[in-house]
């Protein structure tokens, strides 16, 4: 059984999460043009806007969308890749206008250009500090997606994602990226 | 000979002003003292407290450090305006004491016309709150300004059609002679003859001193403090004393016309007059503490919908029975 | 970048003056609503552009207060950051408490002894009814009344008095801890929770009596700043707002966290969807909270097991990779908490879901066309919390 609400919407991996262990009841990686789309179909189906966060991995900056339904108990995390070199996204405020804060502290926070926002200027920072981005990580701390969520049980999945989440080959020249990992 | 009558009348004047001024001071000592200690009680706290016995010099200190601070104006301000405005605002109030009969022969001025002479000077007030918000430079003073002119010139309307009523039917401008028309007791007094009247007074005495309900002009939680926004010091603590002494003249107003001035059970005399205003102001500070604020568009419904119609409606009614 | 904001003429305004007033309308005047304005509650600023009274745009500012709380979670240890939950809204902290342990809980799999589950849950309703009783008092005064703040605050005093003794604190509480509280409660305390239910039961009449039925109050909340159920769910409003707006949505019933399903209690929704909605939602709230509480402290009685779980993890634990989500109910809505952990002693990530941060967002479309002392009257319903908006 996949994802009702995103059918139609192309998506890149669908997950089923377990809601008592990460408080999400599914993941879903989209491409960014997907974004729109999917949280147009989202909104039709009375779902509300939670959050939007960026984290950053070595994979680029994963931007976490967070949807939940009133009426009955489902937490849906839309989840997409961007590249560190230009990472822009097409806005969500046309559908959801919640989105204007969430996005403009997102790009504050993590230098991400949602494209299409009415209003793209800072919100919490300083705005002489525009090009500050106080969450991005040092190269050192920063940390590969495998390493710090699983996969889900996993509906179905392109390649590109699946191998996001696959363990490490062991010829991998980045071996910072393991101490981190599995340890715990 | 008519000299010595002038210079008398000018000798007379002249202590009857100082004798205002210092009542006014005392007064607004006085009214702040009971207010605070009044307001506290309300809230179930004791008021002030710590500066002598149960905090009765705490008007004194109040007064020192108003005296104390800054008087500082805002760049951009219009400098004439700004300091003209406090003044204003206090000195014709000084005027507004002297027609008011406080005993049977504790008049400064017996004049004719009192109490047109006292809405005539009041409404200089209104003139002193528009030039402190304007000149002040101050986006908050302009709206406060803007919402006093208005609020001032709807509520003097009613004020002086209920006034007018009672003029009626005593058939005298003069204060001392509306005093006397009343009897002593309760049942005796204009209250009872034009209800209406003393109630439409009432609440257009709240709307042109801009006390609570109605102290729109000033609204902090809308307008920071509207058109003393930037006044500091003793230029803040004018209007303040002016505030104060125009509660005082309003509920003397309404002591003579209405709860029968100096006249009472047992023995006339200023110890009623003062119970009385007392007993008046006390209303005032009470619902100052106890109500919301109305919003700007309902104040003036109140006033254009309500009161000008009532206001009307019973001086015809009054005119009408008086001409029976 | 950077050139596009840098500022030309230094008296023209600050970056966010200049960019509101590029839409600015002739004969309109754009003023500036805080940082410091006495009804913001604190250093919110508004710019808003007004014709007259009536407010044509209003455009909310924020960061005054931004303390980057994110970022110190980064670089605190699990436990380092439990106190920074008090800090980010002072008005109901133990919420913030509860949203954070939880996410921490759920990435370390622990189940939270029952008495625990008890504590919490009394803990967190009476600063429910705190942070209540303090929105009270302040809308209130917002609405030009100076009296009931006064009357709010001696009941609130009681129950700080009671929070006191667990917490240790009586503002920004730092008393949950992974897998339980921090203290127990004491025979004391509990006696003066049974003393306080009655009290407070008594005052709630006096309160209706005095402010809730006043004809002044009463036309100044009603049909002001309409907040409906589309407009909370574009938005993400959430809590009173959003049941103000007709829709029962709380998350102790929707969402199930902690024993709140052991509790008879309603959940009040009112359809007129503006600020009066609001404001007796809240003052409906307060009644159920009671409710909660006397049923919690009844079960707390027979409750197994201590305050905290035997073998807590230490402030240094090191949670096993991965991301949780968990949310509760705060006074002001949906208070979540997200956390990644890549297995170290320092979080990899901490996102705050704060619930004043989407219903502000909400006001600036509520707030056209109204008058400014709406604008007030609105802003005050929505019971903000600027540290929270800003973290």
């Amino acid at each position: 059984m996949g994802l009702k609400v995103l059918q139609g919407v192309e998506t890149l991996c669908v997950a089923r999460c377990d809601p008592a262990k990460t408080g999400q009841h599914w993941s879903v990686f989209l491409a960014p043009q997907a974004i729109v789309p999917a949280a147009a179909a989202l909104s039709a189906a009375q779902y509300s806007l939670e959050d939007i966060l960026a984290l950053d991995t070595t994979d680029g900056l994963l931007v976490v969308y967070h949807f939940n339904a009133w009426r009955f108990d489902e937490r849906i995390a839309l989840k997409v890749l961007l590249p560190r070199e230009d990472p822009a996204i097409p806005s969500i405020t046309s559908v959801f206008q919640g989105a204007q804060w969430h996005e403009r502290e997102t790009r504050d926070f993590h230098g991400i250009v949602f494209e299409g926002h009415p209003n793209l200027i800072p919100l919490l920072m300083p705005a002489e500090d525009v090009d500050v981005h106080p969450l991005l990580k040092a190269d050192k701390a920063r940390r590969a997606i495998r390493d710090i969520m699983d996969a889900g049980e996993i509906v179905s999945c392109t390649g590109e994602i699946a191998a996001l989440f696959a363990p490490p080959a062991d010829t991998s020249a980045d071996a910072a990226r393991t101490d981190g990992g599995s340890k715990a | 000979m008519m000299n010595a009558i002038d210079v008398h009348m000018l000798i007379r004047l002249i202590i009857a002003v100082v004798a205002a001024m210092a009542w006014v001071g005392i007064n607004a000592l006085v009214l702040v003292y009971c207010e605070r200690k009044f307001a506290g009680h309300i809230q179930r706290r004791p008021g002030p407290f710590e500066v002598g016995p149960h905090g009765i010099l705490q008007p004194l200190a109040d007064g020192l450090k108003l005296m104390g601070k800054q008087l500082f104006r805002p760049a951009g301000a219009d400098a004439f305006l700004f300091w003209l405005a406090p003044m204003l605002s206090l000195l014709p109030v000084l005027l507004l004491f002297l027609p008011i009969p406080y005993g049977p022969m504790l008049t400064a001025m017996n004049v004719s016309l009192g109490i047109l002479l006292i809405l005539a000077f009041s409404s200089l007030n209104v003139l002193a709150l528009l030039l402190a918000g304007w000149s002040s430079n101050n986006k908050w003073g302009i709206l406060g300004a803007a919402r006093a002119v208005s609020q001032s010139v709807a509520y003097e309307i009613p004020l002086l059609l209920s006034v007018l009523a009672v003029t009626f039917m005593t058939g005298s401008f003069n204060l001392s002679a509306i005093s006397t028309s009343q009897g002593a007791w309760p049942w005796q007094w204009n209250l009872m003859a034009q209800p209406l009247a003393f109630f439409i007074y009432l609440v257009s005495a709240f709307g042109e001193t801009n006390r609570a309900p109605f102290d729109l002009a000033e609204a902090e939680s809308e307008l920071t403090a509207g058109f003393h926004t930037e006044y500091s010091s003793m230029g803040f603590g004018l209007f303040f004393m002016a505030e104060y002494a125009y509660m005082v003249v309003v509920c003397s107003v309404c002591t003579v016309l209405f709860l029968g001035g100096f006249r009472g059970p047992v023995a006339d005399g200023w110890w009623w007059f003062l119970a009385k205003t007392y007993a008046l102001l006390f209303l005032m500070i009470w619902v100052r503490w106890t109500y919301p604020r109305v919003r700007f568009d309902q104040l003036l419904n109140i006033n254009w919908k309500w009161l000008l119609p009532l206001a009307v409606f019973n001086l015809l009614a009054t005119a009408f029975v008086m001409k029976l | 970048m950077k050139r596009q904001y840098a500022g030309t003429d230094p008296l023209a305004g600050d970056f966010y003056t200049r960019q509101f007033e590029k839409d600015r309308g002739e004969h309109t005047l754009v003023v500036n609503m805080g940082p410091q304005h006495p009804s913001t509650h604190g250093v919110l600023r508004i710019v808003i552009e007004i014709d007259g009274e009536y407010i044509l745009r209003a455009d909310p500012v924020l960061g005054y207060l931004h303390r980057m709380q994110e970022k110190m979670g980064e670089v605190q240890t699990w436990g380092q950051y439990i106190p920074n939950m008090g800090r980010v809204d002072y008005g109901h902290p133990l919420a913030w408490n509860w949203a954070y342990v939880g996410a921490v809980e759920k990435l370390m799999g622990i189940q939270v002894p029952e008495r625990a589950e008890y504590i919490r849950v009394i803990t967190c309703e009476l600063n429910r009814l705190t942070s209540h009783l303090l929105w009270w008092g302040a809308y209130i005064l917002d609405l030009g009344a100076f009296t009931p703040i006064m009357y709010s605050f001696d009941d609130r005093e009681m129950l700080l008095d009671i929070l006191q003794r667990p917490t240790a604190s009586r503002l920004t509480y730092g008393y949950f801890r992974v897998g339980g509280v921090r203290k127990d409660l004491d025979d004391r305390c509990i006696e003066m929770i049974k003393a306080f239910i009655p009290r407070f039961r008594s005052r709630l009449p006096m309160y209706k009596d005095l402010v809730t039925d006043n004809i002044i109050l009463r036309k100044r909340v009603e049909d002001i700043g309409i907040i409906d159920r589309d407009m909370c769910r574009r938005y993400g409003c959430s809590g009173p707002v959003l049941r103000g707006a007709g829709e029962p949505y709380d998350l102790r019933r929707c969402e199930p966290y902690s024993i709140y399903d052991r509790f008879d209690f309603e959940i009040p929704t009112e359809e007129t969807a503006c600020s009066a909605g609001r404001y007796l939602v809240r003052m409906a709230e307060m009644e159920q909270s009671l409710r909660i509480i006397e049923q919690a402290v009844e079960g707390l009685a027979h409750a197994e097991g201590g305050h905290i779980m035997p073998k807590a993890p230490k402030p240094s634990m090191k949670p096993p990779k991965g991301e949780a989500y968990f949310a509760v109910e705060g006074a002001r809505g949906k208070v979540g908490v997200y956390a990644v952990s890549e297995g170290k002693k320092v979080p990899y990530r901490i996102k705050l879901r704060s619930p004043s941060y989407s219903n502000l967002h909400a006001f600036a479309e509520a707030a056209q066309g109204t008058l400014l002392a709406d604008a007030v009257a609105t802003l005050g319903s929505l019971d903000l919390i600027i540290p929270e908006i800003d973290r």
